[in-house]
């Protein structure tokens, strides 16, 4: 079925087509997981699980996700197979629709970022910046499900 | 006495196959090996640095290894590894795909009750449990673990040959104002939209309506 | 020097309940076959991806003057599309669709719907219109319109159970489609209504 999730932050309410991204998700996985051959690291989950996140900072925490998902990682994840970038651009486009209703949120004072959400995301982007774009981009593309889970 | 150093084929169709988080490695031998090949295994959670043997695993000639146990935090993600051996000769590791315990698991269907007056059936429906280490150990429900848990479930007329179908995310349902001395047969499928995830439908549960008072 | 190929013209989106066509006039050239391919830009691309176009490979040089997009449009923001000719090794100018398209101005019709009285039994069975619907049942016992009760159906498997009606009454049935993606719903269906089962004495 549709599988619309309304994503509950407080007063910041997100709808979002949750089984659409996923079904898009799971045609890639495999493809996309196999080009990251780095077992050791995760962008995402190191070195603390993004479910130790407090509940008061999910909502800033997913919105910076969002916008580092679209502003940085799908687009160098362009690949040769055009199966799965159309995937990749389906996934990009429901990730814009969703990063600005976090955006409205934030702009009404409803995502608000605690000291918590904030360590959190630097120690993202810490990751990223440790591997070279290419790679770090897939990488974390391939994490999409560590995310969707976290979100579930 | 032909070279020092001989490898064997690897093993092949290294996977998880999950049926309710019960994470079990398999694998198929070599091609064109026959009996008195060994395994063995290890496992990595993904992004964390090393690789874990698995002793239980070790000099193996089975190709299965229940890493139910190292695998049964769902939050998680993980690799697995199979290298082959025999007289001498051995394999490279044979690598799984990442394993998300929480998307790549099977669910079994759900456990069917069902009970009956002269006009009504009353349906109980079970959700299977999660994997657990020991029969003492706390029962989690796939309930817990996927909350958006929902139950499809047929009803069959025998004598009509009509079905019915019902949704609900309620583990009890009755169905009243049937028809007396009649038999239905009922089965029932668990249905998790997201991670898209179904369970097949159970075998049937044939019950009668009892006799008009 | 070979007469450039003319681009495609007329080009428009045909879109019913959620699926979605490009079509175009096609173009002629002293009876040879002409050949179409056709791209896609999302508005992720147009902001985020240096206005990148992406291929539909299933419509990339199809003789049929119609590319089925539904699989591309799978996000609800404006999608930008665009067709060019192709006869051997000559390409003609793109044609681009005017104006941008957004699944949520999908046109949505109510379900094919069959009701039902088996017995005491309100039954409904529903057109499987894809994966993206959802239908809004309302039901009520003739004459009892205040009392109007409502059943989402989510799954639409076979003959879906709406409720159990007293004897020999007449109950009446509409639905509606609902796209939770986009959030809009259809019309109502037309009402059809049906009796329940009648002589109480048989089973009470």
């Amino acid at each position: 079925t549709a599988g619309n999730k309304i994503l509950h932050f407080g007063a910041c309410r997100v709808s979002m087509s949750m089984t659409e991204i996923r079904a898009g998700f799971t045609a890639i996985k495999a493809n996309i997981q196999a080009r990251d051959p780095i077992r050791t690291l995760s962008i995402l989950s190191y070195p603390h699980s993004l479910h130790k996140v407090n509940a008061s900072d999910r909502c800033c925490i997913t919105r910076h996700l969002f916008d580092f998902y679209v502003d940085k990682v799908f687009k160098h994840c362009k690949t040769e197979d055009s199966y799965v970038n159309r995937k990749i651009s389906s996934i990009a486009n429901s990730f814009l629709s969703t990063k600005r209703k976090l955006g409205q949120c934030h702009e009404q004072n409803q995502c608000v970022c605690g000291q918590e959400s904030t360590e959190k995301f630097k120690q993202i982007l810490a990751n990223y910046e440790g591997l070279n774009v290419t790679s770090a981009a897939m990488k974390s593309l391939g994490e999409l499900d560590i995310l969707l889970d976290w979100m579930e | 006495s032909g070279e020092l150093y001989c490898s064997l084929l690897n093993p092949r169709n290294v996977r998880f196959e999950s049926i309710n988080m019960k994470n079990v490695l398999h694998w198929s031998a070599p091609e064109g090996t026959g009996n008195g090949v060994l395994y063995k295994v290890k496992y990595s959670v993904y992004g964390v640095g090393k690789w874990i043997r698995k002793p239980e695993c070790k000099n193996i000639n089975r190709t299965w290894c229940d890493l139910s146990s190292e695998t049964s935090d769902y939050e998680e993600q993980y690799y697995a590894s199979v290298k082959a051996f025999l007289n001498g000769m051995f394999s490279d590791w044979v690598e799984t795909t990442r394993f998300n315990p929480l998307t790549d698991t099977k669910i079994d269907p759900p456990m069917v009750s069902v009970s009956s007056t002269d006009k009504s059936i009353s349906i109980i429906l079970t959700a299977p449990e999660k994997w657990k280490r020991s029969p003492e150990e706390e029962s989690v429900s796939l309930l817990q673990v996927y909350p958006g848990l929902q139950y499809n479930v047929s009803l069959f007329n025998k004598k009509t040959k009509k079905r019915w179908f019902f949704s609900t995310s309620n583990h009890t349902l009755v169905v009243p104002w049937l028809e007396p001395e009649t038999a239905y047969c009922v089965s029932a499928q668990i249905h998790i939209t997201t991670p898209i995830l179904d369970s097949g439908f159970s075998k049937e549960y044939c019950i009668a309506t009892l006799k008009d008072k | 020097e070979e007469a450039l190929l003319p681009a495609p013209q007329n080009i428009s989106i045909l879109s019913t309940n959620m699926k979605h066509f490009l079509t175009w006039s096609p173009v002629t050239n002293q009876g040879e076959t002409v050949r179409y391919s056709v791209e896609f830009q999302g508005e992720y691309e147009r902001v985020y991806a240096n206005g990148s176009w992406i291929p539909i490979s299933e419509c990339s040089l199809i003789t049929a003057t119609v590319c089925n997009i539904t699989e591309d449009i799978s996000a609800t923001v404006a999608y930008n599309l665009r067709v060019r000719a192709a006869l051997g090794a000559r390409r003609s100018e793109w044609g681009t669709l005017k104006g941008f398209f957004n699944r949520n101005t999908t046109s949505l019709t109510p379900p094919v719907m069959k009701v039902i009285a088996d017995g005491y039994h309100l039954l409904v069975e529903l057109e499987d219109m894809g994966p993206a619907f959802q239908f809004r049942v309302r039901y009520w016992r003739k004459g009892k319109e205040r009392r109007m009760q409502q059943k989402v159906v989510k799954e639409v498997s076979s003959v879906v159970h709406l409720d159990t009606m007293e004897a020999r009454a007449e109950y009446c049935v509409k639905a509606q489609s609902y796209v939770e993606a986009i959030n809009r719903s259809s019309s109502f269906s037309q009402t059809q209504c049906v009796r329940a089962q009648g002589d109480t004495s048989m089973w009470l």
